[in-house]
C-alpha cells in the first residue's frame, strides 16, 4: 500500500515524513547518506578514486600526459570530464553528453578555477617545452541523486592521490625521458568540499538528497567551502529563499566539509602508497 | 541616420576606473526593438549590453511537451563562436530561474522561448542577460508569479565591494557574485560565484546588491510605463 | 480602494485593496490577476481597470494570442485531416473546426472549404488544457457573418491592443476613413485584420492607415485621414 502511494502522490508521502523531522529512508533532514571511499583502485590511472554517497557512485580516474604549453609558456591543463551514460540511470541517453553532463563537468572546472587547489604552474615541467595535462574522467556508475558532491569528492581525493613520473628534457637533443621508477605527488593546496541541498515544498532544506528527492525540489543550492572560505555558492533559479535559509546552507556546508575532508585524509593514510 | 563614437581603448579603462564603487552603471533599454518577437529588448548596463527575445505561449516540439505546465526553453548565443559549456552552465541557471518565475501551469503543452545574445560584455554579463530576459518577458507580457533582477559585485584583492563591475574589475579582483533577487519579498532566487570570499565579504556584497536591485525594479517600472502610458 | 485604478502595475504586486471574498459581493478577475491564497496577484504588467459591479483586469500591450471563450477570431485553414479543418489562430496549437458547424452544412452538403482560406469564426471551446475549437455559427445555427471570407482583400498581423482598439464601437479610425472611404474590414481580436477596398491600392492604403493609427491620438488620426482622402482623391484623376 505505501508502495502504490509513494508512486502515485509521491509529495503527499515525503510530506508526511517530514513532518515528524524525518525522512522516508531514516534519515534526519540535515543527515548525509553513509559516504564511502575508496582511492587508488585504478592501478593504470596516475590517481584514482571510487565514492560512494548512498547509492550513487562515481569513479574518478585521472590520466596525465604531456603536451605543448600556450602562449604563456608554463600553465598546464586540468581537464575535467563527467559521463553520464545510460548505465547509471535509465534518465541519461547514450550518445553526447547531455546537458547536465556539460553543466556538471564545467563545474567540475570553476571548483578547480576558483579553489585554485592545483596550481596550473605547478604542472609545467619545462617551461615553454613542456607541460603536464591531466584528463579527470569522472564516470557515474550508479545516479541516485546529490552526483555534484559525489563527483567533487571523487575529483578531489583522486587529485589528492595523483603521482607523477619524473620528467626530464635533453637540453641538445630535445628527447624527453620518462623515469617511471620515481613519482611525485601532485601538490594539492586545498580541499573543496561541496555540499547540495534541495529545497522542498518551497521551505524545508533537506540535504543530500536522492534522484527521487530531486525530481520533488523546488530549488538546490550548492556551496563549496575551503577551510574558513567560501569557495563558490551556487544556486541556480528556483524558489527564492531567505537569507537565514541562505546562511543556514552555508554553515551546513562548513560543517560538511570538515567530515569530508577528515574522510579523505583517513583514508589517504589507510591506502599503502 | 546612424553615428559612430570612436572611444579609445586607454579611454574607456579610465572612464570605467574612476567610477564610484556604490552604484550601478547607467541603465539604458529599448523595448520592441524587433518587430516579429512576441517580446524583445536590447538592455545595456553601462557598456554591456545584450539583446533578449521571447516567444510565447507557442507550439512546443511534441518530445519536449510537458501535460501539466509550459516548457521554458532557453538558448544562450555568444559573441563570437560556437556556445561552451560556460554557456551551457549559464543556460542552465537562466533557464532555472525562469521557470520559477514563469507562471508555467497556466499554458500547459505550450513552450515559453528565451533567446538571450550576448552583444557586448564589459563586465557583470550574466546580470545584464538576465534583466534582458526579465525585462522581454515583461514586454512580451508572459505570466510571471515575481520579477526578478540580478546584480552582480565583485571583491577586490583587499577586500573592497565593488557593485556592478566592469570587465576590469572582475578580471583584477578576487571574486564576484551574482545575486538574483525576486521583486516581492527581495528574496535571493540565485546565486552564482566564481572565486573564493568570505562569509563577511558575502555578507556585505549581498547587502549592496540587494539595495541596488531596487533600482533595477524601479527601471523596469519605468521601461514599462514609458511603453504602456502615452 | 480606487488608489490602483488606471496605474500601471507590475507582476508580483499585491493588491491587498481587493479580497477575494468579501460580503455579499462578487469579483470578477480578468487577465493578468490571479488569486493566491487570501490576496490578489499581479502575473502580467499593465495598467489595472475596473468595471462596476466588480471586474477586475490588466490592460497590457501584448503581441501572443491565447485562445478565450465566446473570442471572434480570423483563423487560416491549414490542414484537412478528415471530419475537421485545422485552423492556425496564433495560439499555442491549432483550433479545430467541423465541416458541420457552416451555416446550413450537412453530411451531403459540406462547405467548400481549401487549404490556406480565411475564416472569421468564433471560440466555442478555450481552455488551458483542451484544443480550441471554432465554430462559424451561432446557437440559432445562423452564420450572423462568420464563414469563409473568400473576395481577396488583404489579411495583416498587428498588436492585440490595436486589434481591441478596432473592435471598439467609438473606434476613430474606423469611423473617420469610414466617412471617407469604401471599405469591408473584419477584426479578429486575435490580432488579424481583413481589409478589402475597390481597388489593390486602396487596400493597402487602409491596412497601412489602421496600423499607423496605433500610436496615434485622435487629433493626428483625424489630420492622417484628411491627408489620405486628399491623396487619394488625387490618385483617381489620374
Amino acid at each position: 500500500m505505501a508502495d502504490q502511494y509513494r508512486i502515485a502522490q509521491p509529495k503527499d508521502y515525503y510530506r508526511q515524513f517530514l513532518e515528524k523531522d524525518v525522512r522516508p529512508d531514516n534519515r534526519g533532514l540535515g543527515e548525509y547518506r553513509a559516504t564511502v571511499m575508496n582511492i587508488g583502485c585504478v592501478s593504470t590511472a596516475e590517481g584514482s578514486s571510487l565514492v560512494k554517497i548512498g547509492n550513487t557512485t562515481v569513479m574518478c580516474g585521472i590520466k596525465a600526459e604531456v603536451a605543448e604549453p600556450g602562449v604563456d609558456g608554463k600553465n598546464g591543463y586540468l581537464v575535467p570530464n563527467v559521463e553520464l551514460s545510460p548505465l547509471c540511470s535509465a534518465n541519461f541517453r547514450p550518445g553526447p553528453p547531455g546537458e547536465l553532463a556539460q553543466v556538471l563537468s564545467q563545474n567540475m572546472a570553476d571548483l578547480i578555477a576558483d579553489s585554485q587547489c592545483v596550481k596550473l604552474e605547478n604542472l609545467c615541467v619545462c617551461p615553454g617545452k613542456l607541460v603536464w595535462v591531466l584528463h579527470i574522467d569522472l564516470v557515474c556508475l550508479d545516479y541516485d541523486g546529490n552526483l555534484m558532491d559525489a563527483c567533487t569528492l571523487a575529483m578531489m581525493s583522486a587529485l589528492k592521490s595523483t603521482s607523477l613520473p619524473v620528467v626530464t628534457v635533453d637540453e641538445e637533443s630535445g628527447e624527453i625521458k620518462t623515469d617511471p621508477s620515481s613519482r611525485t605527488l601532485l601538490p594539492v593546496s586545498c580541499c573543496p568540499v561541496s555540499t547540495t541541498l534541495i529545497v522542498f515544498d518551497n521551505k524545508l532544506l533537506l540535504v543530500d538528497p536522492t534522484s527521487e528527492e530531486e525530481s520533488l525540489a523546488t530549488g538546490a543550492v550548492t556551496v563549496v567551502t575551503e577551510g574558513k572560505n567560501v569557495c563558490s555558492i551556487y544556486k541556480p533559479g528556483g524558489t527564492p529563499l531567505t537569507d537565514k535559509q541562505i546562511r543556514d546552507c552555508i554553515e551546513r556546508g562548513f560543517i560538511r566539509g570538515k567530515e569530508a575532508r577528515s574522510l579523505i585524509e583517513e583514508t589517504l593514510c589507510s591506502v599503502d602508497r | 541616420m546612424a553615428s559612430f563614437i570612436v572611444v579609445k581603448k586607454e579611454d574607456l579603462e579610465k572612464k570605467q576606473n574612476v567610477e564610484p564603487c556604490h552604484t550601478l552603471r547607467c541603465l539604458t533599454s529599448e523595448l520592441g526593438c524587433l518587430t516579429r518577437q512576441d517580446g524583445s529588448v536590447s538592455l545595456s548596463q553601462g557598456d554591456t549590453t545584450s539583446l533578449a527575445v521571447v516567444y510565447g505561449p507557442a507550439e512546443v516540439r511534441i518530445s519536449r511537451e510537458l501535460i501539466d505546465r509550459a516548457t521554458v526553453e532557453l538558448v544562450y548565443k555568444p559573441k563570437v563562436g560556437l556556445p561552451r559549456p560556460a554557456d551551457r552552465k549559464r543556460e542552465q541557471i537562466m533557464k532555472s530561474i525562469f521557470e520559477a518565475t514563469i507562471i508555467t501551469n497556466l499554458h500547459p503543452r505550450s513552450s515559453i522561448t528565451i533567446i538571450l545574445q550576448e552583444t557586448e560584455d564589459l563586465g557583470s554579463n550574466l546580470a545584464c542577460c538576465i534583466n534582458a530576459a526579465c525585462l522581454a518577458l515583461l514586454d512580451a507580457a508572459v505570466n510571471m508569479s515575481f520579477m526578478v533582477a540580478a546584480v552582480a559585485v565583485s571583491v577586490a584583492d583587499e577586500g573592497q565591494i565593488k557593485l556592478d563591475p566592469s570587465k576590469n574589475d572582475e578580471e583584477k579582483g578576487r571574486a564576484s557574485i551574482t545575486f538574483v533577487f525576486d521583486s516581492v519579498d527581495l528574496n535571493v532566487v540565485s546565486i552564482v560565484t566564481s572565486g573564493k570570499f568570505s562569509q563577511i565579504e558575502y555578507k556585505a556584497g549581498l547587502e549592496l546588491a540587494r539595495e541596488a536591485s531596487q533600482k533595477v525594479f524601479q527601471f523596469f517600472k519605468d521601461s514599462m510605463s514609458r511603453k504602456l502610458i502615452r | 480602494m480606487e488608489k490602483h485604478i488606471g496605474c500601471l502595475v507590475m507582476p508580483g504586486d499585491v493588491l491587498d485593496c481587493i479580497k477575494p471574498v468579501e460580503e455579499n459581493k462578487k469579483v470578477i478577475l480578468g487577465p493578468g490577476l490571479i488569486e493566491d491564497g487570501n490576496f490578489i496577484k499581479i502575473s502580467k504588467p499593465g495598467i489595472l481597470k475596473f468595471r462596476q459591479p466588480g471586474v477586475y483586469w490588466i490592460d497590457c500591450h501584448q503581441k501572443r494570442y491565447v485562445p478565450a471563450k465566446n473570442d471572434s477570431v480570423i483563423g487560416i485553414i491549414t490542414q484537412k485531416p478528415g471530419d475537421i479543418f485545422r485552423v492556425d489562430i496564433g495560439g499555442s496549437e491549432l483550433a479545430s473546426l467541423s465541416y458541420l458547424s457552416f451555416e446550413g452544412a450537412t453530411k451531403r452538403n459540406r462547405p467548400d472549404v481549401k487549404i490556406g482560406d480565411i475564416v472569421y469564426a468564433k471560440l466555442l471551446v478555450a481552455n488551458k488544457d483542451m484544443e480550441p475549437e471554432l465554430v462559424c455559427i451561432d446557437s440559432h445555427g445562423r452564420s450572423s457573418g462568420m464563414g469563409v471570407i473568400r473576395k481577396g482583400g488583404f489579411l495583416f498581423h498587428c498588436h492585440i491592443n490595436l486589434a481591441r482598439k478596432l473592435l471598439n464601437p467609438e473606434c476613430v479610425v474606423l469611423k473617420q476613413l469610414g466617412r471617407r472611404f469604401k471599405f469591408e474590414i473584419a477584426v479578429g481580436i486575435n490580432g488579424r485584420v481583413w481589409v478589402k477596398a475597390n481597388n489593390e491600392i486602396q487596400t493597402i492604403a487602409m491596412a497601412n492607415a489602421v496600423m499607423a493609427s496605433e500610436l496615434m491620438n485622435n487629433v493626428q488620426i483625424e489630420t492622417m485621414c484628411k491627408k489620405l482622402s486628399k491623396v487619394s482623391s488625387g490618385i483617381d484623376e489620374d
